[in-house]
């Protein structure tokens, strides 16, 4: 018979590595196997804007509720006052992962507190 | 007899050394941690289990207990990706590629594809960064009072002259791996595939199968001669030639596989990926090889 004689500190490093090792597996097949294959599904918020000195800007977050990532996430937000478009402006997220969130901010020269209504929509994106 | 800790350490040092110094390119490349999270979570299992037994097979031949039994080397090869999960997410945290305000998936996605390549590096740097004092290939990390061991090393010694074919082939599928995956993930590849001409790649296909030959066989490298079969005549250099080259596309399509550079692409573009990729490969298996193979 032949018998481990390892010290306590590779003892502590193999226990360490071993849960390591099989929590990731255990991750990865419960993950892979409860996946869905549903594509991206794209949320956006606006939050409250803000004043800059050249310039107001709106905080965007974005998130993809999907089993899919979106590649080049292409993002329009629209002032309206009466249903007119005042200002329009947009913005790219190169990667949203699914179950993800990104945050950015769009810019307008128009102070969107003076519209009725700040109008987000995502325009398209890429399957990576 | 327990190995002292200062050794223990001195060996997890040089694992640490080895996974940054085979593994830091990959950290550094945008592609890789986009795959981290596009990739489907079972083809990110394959590849763990896929590494794992590159990992038990690199020990099992070329570690630096290779003379210590399955159980060691089992052991070796767990501690090996454990530590470069560690240390993946270690530096991904530093270089902020990792944040806690990431979902799990894009998180765990990241740290594991950049920790399989650091578990290799690991691997061989544990083997190969050590001074060559002889002790640690003496050290068979096992207590033995049995004759069990004086058995295998006594074949250990028999088979030693000959070419174990099985142990040239895994070690020099771990030199292509090793390389290859350093270029394989960029859009560069894909990029000079989908320009290249016919003659261009014959070329290239043709260039790789000269250096693998050249490597192997004509320069001389540490330890080349090892892998020249018992008779050095010209149909067993031809031989030795064919198989790294079917080793270094085998590796190199593999990873273009799982960098999803197949999915939804003429089979002309995956071929010429693959030889593309391959020349990286060839080198990996053929001067790699000889590197990554214990003294």
């Amino acid at each position: 018979m032949r018998k481990l004689k390892k010290n306590w500190m590779e003892w502590i490093v193999f226990s360490v590595s071993l849960l390591l090792v099989a929590s990731t597996l255990t991750y990865l097949a419960y993950d892979g196997l409860t996946i869905g294959d549903a594509p991206p599904s794209i949320e956006i918020r606006t939050g409250a804007p803000l004043e800059r000195p050249h310039n107001f800007i709106v905080p965007v977050t974005i998130t993809n509720h999907g089993d899919l990532t979106a590649e080049g996430v292409h993002i329009e937000v629209v002032l309206e006052n009466g249903g007119a478009e005042v200002e329009r402006s947009e913005f790219d997220v190169a990667f949203l992962p699914r179950r993800a969130t990104r945050e950015g901010w769009v810019a307008f020269q128009t102070d969107p507190r003076t519209a009725q209504r700040i109008k987000a929509r995502v325009l398209g994106y890429e399957k990576p | 007899m327990e190995r002292p800790v200062r050794k223990s350490l001195q060996e997890y040092a040089r694992g640490v050394a080895g996974g940054l110094l085979f593994s830091l390119p990959l950290i550094y490349t945008m592609e890789v941690w986009w795959a981290g999270f596009t990739s489907h979570p079972l083809r990110l299992l394959l590849y763990v289990v896929v590494t794992f037994t590159l990992l038990l097979g690199y020990n099992f031949f070329a570690g630096l207990r290779r003379d210590a039994g399955w159980a060691e080397v089992m052991i070796d090869s767990v501690e090996e990706m454990g530590l470069g999960l560690l240390i993946a997410a270690t530096m991904l945290l530093l270089l902020r590629r990792v944040t806690f305000d990431m979902a799990t998936s894009e998180i765990v996605g990241k740290i594991i594809i950049e920790a399989m390549p650091v578990a290799i590096g690991v691997s061989v740097g544990t083997a190969q960064l050590g001074g060559g004092d002889g002790e640690s290939a003496a050290d068979t990390g096992t207590g033995e009072d049995g004759g069990g061991s004086k058995k295998r090393h006594g074949e250990k010694a028999g088979t030693k002259d000959r070419v174990h074919f099985l142990g040239q082939a895994v070690i020099a599928l771990c030199g292509a791996v090793l390389f290859a995956a350093n270029v394989a993930p960029t859009e560069e590849v894909v990029q000079i595939a989908a320009e290249i001409s016919p003659w261009n790649l014959l070329g290239l296909a043709l260039l790789s199968i000269a250096l693998g030959a050249l490597i192997l066989f004509y320069s001389d490298f540490t330890g080349a001669q090892r892998f020249a079969p018992t008779d050095e005549g010209v149909a067993a250099v031809i031989i030795g030639t064919i198989i790294t080259y079917a080793i270094a596309l085998v590796a190199s399509a593999t990873i273009l596989w799982f960098f999803g550079r197949f999915d939804n692409v003429a089979p002309e573009t995956i071929i010429a990926q693959t030889v593309v990729l391959g020349l990286a490969a060839t080198l990996g298996a053929s001067a790699g090889r000889l590197l990554l193979q214990a003294r």
